[in-house]
């Protein structure tokens, strides 16, 4: 499936619901319902892993589910840019818990060596040669790039997300591309 | 290769991932979460937060005073009501509850107390070394203007000015400002106001930092007793007793103006080492200092003195106190910013840390030992990474551990006397760790004989007892707690998540002691 899966909500259509689920069961469950698919896609695209990523999306909805009557937001908006944040601090500290980064450097690291027996073509690229080289990011950046090509946010919802300026932001996206060209460069044996 | 955005994104597109969410896990997760909501949603608006933690109560100086004349008609008070001489040799009365508690104290070699003082919104400490046997007592306030008083054989105060280098001897003062000045007078100040008839003592019991206490507490109200000029109506005076071996653990004083707002405070924490100075030169006066003996008119030098005139020797043991030189990482960030998210923040200090003096030959007894933790695989560095002596705040010297209530334990490898515990969590920041615990046991699981240094914990979030310290800002010069003299073989640090992120970290420990042997 291709990844790029999030579409652009009409915020103000469901500024009243955020406020219901507050403290009606069945308004929360129209919200989960209208957030699990594009959580856990962000969780698949953060940990590359589909049995990881419904466990980050548990521990994220449940997260949701206590702090929520005590929300203090009232739009869509606010509701967006609460979750996103816990679910990127959720994968970060994830990552960070188990240490999947580094066996996955060292997974990557043997594909890589395998793959420098064949052609270094840049269509050969795939999906794990690209997530290995995400991973190298920082935890931050990897965030703001998930948000950015994988969830299509606009660089004022990544900015609420992450806590910097929209101009931070752009700025940040294009240093963290610069990288990444650098390390598939690299990656891909000089090739352009 | 990608140029830009636009490029990237093409990339991006063409890249094939099985990221179709599981049906089944999404009803199953929908179920746990309303459940979960609902429960919440019972439960009501939490009332209890960090926003919402224990204030303590903070002198709010109704009162304009300066620090020595309020301790002196305090002390007045209290020491005029009765016979001062009455008072040297041990002729008290007290209630015989309290009186077991004077008894069981004093029959302690030494006593060490660190009293906070705060007034006119300043905070002072002082370290006192108190031998009952011989009646002495010395006081090393932060400026080192180190003050003894011999009540014993030698009838004299001793009173050392750094500025001048000289060491002032004059007579012990029969009645006044030596009153309450120190944890000795305290004690027996204590006794004679609880003695008095028209004096109700307080007595229950209690729990402080996770140990069962006796407390005693009595009021006193004078309609005379101002402080410059203005009244202060009431004198509170509590003193908290372990259970077990009846000694005082703690103190407070409460000086409160006519409105009943506490104008003033103290705060004592005892403890109670094997050892301590036998002279005034054994606090870090020097030998050198020139001596005044304003009895006899005298002035000279040590060696020019004859001896009638001179303070005793300092001790030929290896006791001797001495400031504690602790070896501080660099500073990542200058001045410390203001915080007014977190309650009950210690005020910055604004300088350097006073030294904190500790007998000669104490050392950082946990370099290299072996460090445990409840979180056995740190997300990031290694635990012995704790006690390896580096203390920059720099990429690869961090041990981060995972979010939620997580401590650290040091191994010590022998039973040791600990004077102060250094603790750096991640200092490349001003953070506050909030719940921070420092525990000193021999059990290695913490189960029996623990001894809480430093609790921070002011909600009892980690269920080890509500704690009355301060959360303070990390800086390079670390968290000093002083270790109270404690014996114990492994030293244990919790913490409970930072004002950036849910996630535990240290740096460094430094735990300064002797070992007992």
């Amino acid at each position: 499936m291709v990844a790029i899966m999030a579409k652009p909500v009409e915020q103000t259509a469901y500024d009243d619901l955020v406020i219901l689920a507050k403290s009606q069961t069945t308004a929360l469950g129209r919200l989960y319902d209208l957030y699990y698919d594009r959580i856990f896609r962000f969780c698949v695209h953060r940990l590359f892993n589909r049995s990881t990523a419904e466990e980050v999306a548990s521990s994220v909805f449940l997260t949701v589910a206590q702090g929520m009557p005590q929300f203090k937001g009232q739009t869509e908006q606010d509701f967006r840019s609460w979750i996103y944040t816990i679910a990127a601090n959720q994968a970060n500290a994830h990552i960070r818990k188990t240490m999947r980064r580094q066996r996955l450097m060292e997974d990557f690291g043997a594909r890589r060596r395998a793959r420098e027996q064949g052609p270094h073509e840049w269509s050969s690229l795939d999906w794990p040669s690209l997530y290995a080289a995400i991973q190298e990011l920082k935890p931050e950046h990897q965030t703001i790039l998930t948000l950015r090509f994988f969830e299509n946010m606009d660089y004022d919802d990544i900015a609420g997300i992450v806590g910097a300026r929209p101009a931070t932001i752009r700025v940040t996206l294009h240093r963290i591309l610069r990288r990444l060209q650098e390390a598939l460069r690299g990656d891909l044996g000089g090739e352009e | 290769m990608f140029e830009n955005e636009r490029d990237f994104r093409k990339l991006v597109a063409r890249m094939k991932t099985n990221d179709e969410p599981n049906a089944a896990h999404r009803e199953q997760l929908r179920r746990q979460v309303l459940e979960t909501f609902e429960q919440a949603a019972s439960r009501g608006r939490r009332t209890e937060g960090r926003g919402q933690r224990f204030e303590p109560i903070r002198p709010r100086f109704s009162v304009v005073c300066l620090p020595f004349l309020r301790l002196a008609i305090a002390a007045a008070i209290l020491v005029a009501a009765t016979a001062a001489v009455s008072m040297w040799l041990g002729a008290f009365g007290g209630r015989p509850t309290f009186d077991r508690v004077r008894l069981a104290t004093e029959s302690a070699p030494w006593l060490r107390a660190v009293a906070t003082k705060y007034s006119n919104d300043e905070e002072r400490t002082e370290q006192h070394w108190c031998n009952f046997a011989a009646k002495e007592v010395y006081i090393v306030p932060e400026d080192w203007a180190v003050v003894g008083y011999d009540y014993g054989a030698e009838q004299m105060k001793l009173a050392y000015s750094p500025g001048t280098k000289t060491l002032f001897i004059s007579e012990l003062p029969k009645a006044g400002p030596y009153g309450v000045e120190s944890a000795y007078n305290f004690v027996q100040a204590f006794s004679v106001l609880a003695a008095k008839d028209d004096v109700a003592m307080e007595e229950s019991t209690a729990e402080r930092e996770g140990r069962a206490v006796r407390v005693y507490a009595i009021e006193r109200a004078d309609p005379a007793l101002t402080v410059d000029g203005k009244a202060v109506a009431r004198l509170r005076m509590t003193v908290f007793a372990d259970s077990q071996t009846r000694r005082i653990v703690a103190a407070a004083v409460e000086y409160q103006g006519p409105a009943g707002t506490v104008t003033a405070r103290e705060d004592w924490v005892m403890s109670y080492p094997t050892a301590g100075p036998a002279s005034i030169y054994d606090l870090g006066v020097p030998r050198t200092a020139r001596v005044s003996d304003m009895r006899q008119g005298y002035r000279g030098t040590p060696g020019e003195v004859p001896t009638p005139f001179t303070p005793t020797p300092a001790s030929t043991s290896s006791f001797r106190l001495e400031p504690l030189r602790i070896e501080l990482p660099k500073a990542m960030f200058r001045g410390t910013p203001v915080d007014a998210r977190t309650p009950n923040l210690e005020k910055p200090r604004g300088s350097p840390r006073p030294a904190f003096l500790a007998p000669a030959g104490t050392a950082n007894v946990a370099r290299g030992k072996p460090v445990s933790s409840s979180d056995p695989e740190p997300l990031t560095g290694s635990l012995e990474l704790i006690t390896d002596g580096d203390k920059e705040a720099v990429e690869g010297n961090v041990v981060e551990l995972g979010p939620h209530p997580q401590y650290v334990t040091i191994d010590l490898q022998e039973p040791c006397e600990v004077y102060a515990v250094v603790i750096w969590h991640q200092h490349r920041w001003p953070r506050v760790y909030y719940d921070v615990v420092v525990q000193v046991c021999d059990d290695p699981a913490f189960k029996t004989g623990v001894r809480t240094i430093f609790n921070n914990d002011a909600d009892d979030s980690l269920g080890l007892g509500a704690g009355l310290d301060l959360h303070y800002t990390e800086t390079y010069e670390g968290k000093l707690v002083d270790g109270r003299c404690t014996q114990g073989r492994y030293v244990r640090c919790y913490s409970n998540g930072n004002t950036h992120d849910e996630l535990n970290h240290y740096i460094e420990i430094e735990v300064y002691g002797r070992p007992v042997n």
